[in-house]
């Protein structure tokens, strides 16, 4: 027997099991290819479909929760991906002794906007993310830090601001936990905490995309 | 009017016959066809989400693979580059 709320859909109940089932399916062919392949760039790619089929089964669930669950198991595949390609890469340039760029030709931008109104265009993001907050409203703040950093007439920021402001990442990062933890512990305060989690989220995601652009800064241009 | 039953069958067949075509499929031995095969239960998966009205999932979904699939293409160039064998 299976006990299901009564919140959740007939629709997703009645489709729980074959989504359950192809997951499975899908684990098991990926699994396959996995122990049959020797190359490791191979087995590499092989484990995107293990990942799709994780995704599948913890989609079956079809509430919100799923919904949450997704997305940090996205962020943890790509992550992973992306230091497993590393080390492959460090592996064959040790052992081959030639070294390949990350990107094939330099980095230039040779852009006028960049030069004429970045600060302009970087406020103006910067308030409209604000505006929205949330993860959105990161995002979007964020692109106008980055602008700003990338722009050609701002130079010489000491680093110690740039530590700082990942200091600051940070703290807004508990910021959102405790939002989190408001909204489970004292539910009459729920306002609180989804500003509390709106803002925190916000200012980490806003000064995360900011810091791609100073590390862009720092190893793309070096011309 | 179609049923939402299509749309999630549709998926999980997508599913199924793209991880195969990815495992066994022919020329899967050249990283850069297995890694675009990986593409169809990509797109099968998104209809699943589709399914389930998983809006900001899909989103992140989609741009996830695509950053996966510039990290891997570039990873067999570069390692194509350097003379290994894959």
């Amino acid at each position: 027997m299976i006990l299901v709320p009564d919140v959740v859909s007939p629709v997703v109940v009645a489709i729980y099991a074959p989504a359950v089932f192809v997951g499975i399916i899908v684990a098991l062919i990926g699994l396959f290819g996995i122990s049959i392949e020797k190359n490791d760039l191979q087995v590499l790619i092989l484990t995107d479909i293990v990942g799709v089929a994780m995704l599948i089964i913890v989609a079956a669930v079809g509430t919100d929760l799923a919904e949450s669950l997704v997305l940090p198991g996205l962020v943890v595949e790509l992550a992973e991906i992306l230091a497993i390609c590393e080390i492959l890469m460090s592996r064959e340039m040790r052992k081959t002794g030639k070294s390949v760029s990350l990107i094939p030709t330099p980095l230039n931008f040779d852009m006028e906007v960049l030069q004429t109104s970045p600060v302009f265009i970087a406020v103006i993001l910067v308030i409209y993310g604000a505006f929205l907050s949330g993860f959105t409203g990161g995002a979007i703040a964020g692109g106008g830090i980055l602008f700003y950093v990338m722009s050609l007439t701002v130079r010489g920021l000491p680093s110690d601001l740039w530590e700082g402001i990942a200091g600051a990442s940070g703290i807004a990062w508990c910021l959102w936990l405790t939002g989190f933890l408001v909204l489970f512990v004292f539910p009459n305060y729920w306002l609180l905490g989804l500003m509390l989690a709106a803002f925190g989220v916000f200012i980490k995601v806003a000064f995360k995309a900011g810091l791609i652009g100073v590390m862009n800064r720092e190893e793309f241009r070096k011309e | 009017m179609l049923e939402v039953y299509i749309w999630f069958y549709a998926g999980c067949t997508l599913v199924i016959v793209g991880s195969l075509a990815t495992v066994i499929g022919p020329g899967v031995k050249d990283p850069l066809v297995r890694t675009l095969n990986t593409e169809i239960p990509a797109v099968g998966l998104s209809l699943i989400f589709l399914t389930y009205n998983h809006t900001i999932a899909l989103l992140t979904f989609i741009a996830a693979t695509s950053i996966i699939t510039l990290i891997l293409l570039r990873t067999i160039v570069r390692l194509e580059e350097m003379g290994a064998e894959l």
